[in-house]
């Protein structure tokens, strides 16, 4: 399977969700869904297009245009085409779907991603942190206007 | 866990010190008897906050603190955060550079299986075996050390190149080392297969199939055990291994045994790959010829944009997804270490198991856990 079917498969089955898809290499094919979408992208790409191992969840943070990124990297155990799927979710109230229902080891990504970025992930089993003590919940360190423990600005975020 | 308590249970937790563990975490046993009914990881007692720091550092800071992420497969790890920020540079190392990092990065391998070995023997009761092991370990570390200056945390890999050339008289110190562990490998084997304690604890337990293991997200060893054929330097090559001959070793059963067996044939192919390397190594730049790559430059700066690279960790699967904005730090770093979803598999396949298990099995997954907290 390569890389132009599979943007050609997704933005004919998704033409509203899915926007900006593009081919950087013959390997690397990225795209933006929207986030209401997510899960049920998720869940035809792991079905229709072998994409069935989730190389990780991650969130980025963009305060110039008061957003923040989720970012699915998702690729697959048969071909060497690694998707690159990210959302776009505003910077107040970060909140998407949970895709764990879909890929189970999105379970502990998605922890980590809360914990560092305060993105809410709906729907998770298990949300709590993961690697941080309990303590700097609602500190956000990984955000970029993070200034160090104990940042109280954060606080009313939780 | 405590909620769903009955009389006859008790929770047992292993760790965050614990022996049978290759790193700091707590594993929350809720046993009835000897069995394990349910298991829970708690991870972050070791979390160092690499991504934060990495944001904070300059790129080539950023190869020393990659190294740390687990000193074991430093090579690897800066591997790949090289490989990333080449990419955004749109820069290829020239061909002796490849070969110099294909040799270390396989040497790597085999210290990294060595050792994996090692503590997988002494976790099963078995200590002995970890004498044997870091005995040759200590030989490769020591090719390592001649080329790098170092036994752990190498800092040796550059934008565009290697830092050193191979010193004279790597080839002649290497063959023989290479040639008594092809020796090793075997009696290894011979011993596990000859031993019958061994076998009993190995075979049949905590079996993975190929069907769960995909869906846990596992790569490395312990997926191939499973009979997936996945391995990077063959889906997704990088460096000169498309020049090179070698095969995926998989197994089929997916227990202990078959992870075991796979890293001693994964041993054998990078020697293997090693003397090809060896033999082929074209004379030639560190560093692409007309750039200022390898000289003294006081600030690099890197083209904006984003690269998702992977590399294959003696553990499996490494990625990194790096941002960069055009300045001389990522704005982001993303580390996917390899160990990360195979840790947190390890409960699923522990429940039901017991508790002396529970050991072999985590052990024969090779992990560090300084990489899954990062």
């Amino acid at each position: 399977m390569d890389a132009r079917t599979i943007i050609e498969s997704l933005t004919g089955k998704f033409p509203e969700a899915i926007s900006e898809a593009g081919i950087e290499s013959p390997i690397r094919i990225r795209a933006y869904v929207d986030k209401e979408k997510a899960k049920e992208v998720c869940q035809y790409l792991k079905d229709s297009l072998q994409f069935d191992h989730l190389c990780s969840v991650c969130g980025v943070d963009y305060p110039p245009r008061n957003e923040l990124e989720a970012v699915y990297h998702i690729a697959s155990y048969d071909h060497p085409v690694v998707l690159m799927l990210k959302a776009r979710l505003p910077r107040n109230t970060p909140e998407i779907e949970s895709i764990v229902p879909v890929y189970w080891n999105a379970n502990w990504y998605e922890r980590e991603t809360y914990e560092l970025f305060g993105i809410m992930f709906k729907n998770h089993p298990n949300l709590k942190p993961l690697v941080l003590p309990e303590d700097m919940l609602g500190e956000w360190p990984l955000r970029k206007d993070y200034e160090g423990f104990p940042n109280k600005t954060a606080r009313n975020l939780v | 866990m405590e909620e769903m308590l009955e009389p006859n249970e008790m929770i047992v937790h292993l760790g965050p010190q614990h022996p049978m563990q290759p790193g700091p975490f707590r594993l929350n046993l809720r046993l009835k008897g000897e069995t394990v009914m349910d298991a829970e990881v708690e991870l972050g007692y070791i979390h160092k906050g690499i991504e934060k720091i990495l944001e904070n550092k300059t790129y080539l800071q950023g190869i020393t603190i990659v190294d740390r992420i687990c000193y074991l497969v430093a090579l690897t790890n800066e591997e790949c955060f090289v490989g990333c920020a080449e990419k955004l540079l749109g820069i290829e190392p020239p061909e002796r550079a490849q070969y110099i990092r294909v040799i270390l990065e396989e040497l790597s391998r085999l210290q990294s299986h060595l050792l994996g070995l090692g503590e997988f023997g002494e976790f099963i009761g078995f200590v002995s075996m970890f004498m044997y092991t870091i005995k040759e370990r200590e030989e490769v570390v020591g090719l390592i050390d001649m080329v790098t200056g170092a036994r752990v945390t190498h800092s040796y890999l550059k934008f565009g190149g290697v830092r050193e050339d191979l010193p004279v008289g790597f080839k002649e110190k290497a063959l023989p080392i290479l040639n008594n562990l092809k020796k090793v490998i075997e009696d290894y084997e011979g011993m596990f297969y000859s031993d019958r304690i061994y076998r009993e604890r190995t075979i049949g337990v905590g079996v993975l199939t190929a069907d769960v293991a995909k869906s846990f997200g596992v790569s490395g060893p312990a997926l191939r055990a499973t009979g997936v054929p996945f391995d990077i330097r063959k889906n997704e090559p990088y460096l000169v291994y498309k020049d090179l001959d070698f095969k995926v070793c998989t197994e089929t059963a997916g227990d202990c045994f078959a992870r075991v067996q796979v890293r001693l044939n994964e041993m054998r192919e990078s020697i293997y790959i090693l003397e090809q390397c060896l033999d082929q190594i074209p004379n030639g730049p560190l560093f692409p010829e007309g750039t200022p790559y390898g000289r003294r430059t006081p600030v690099m700066r890197v083209p904006a944009g984003e690269v998702f690279h992977r590399v294959e960790d003696p553990r499996g699967e490494m990625g990194m997804y790096m941002i960069s904005d055009g300045t001389d730090k990522p704005y982001r770093v993303k580390v996917r270490g390899p160990y990360f979803p195979t840790l947190q598999a390890l409960p699923p396949l522990i429940k039901g198991t017991t508790v002396a298990d529970v050991a072999a099995i985590s052990g024969s997954m090779d992990g560090c856990t300084s990489e899954a907290d990062r």
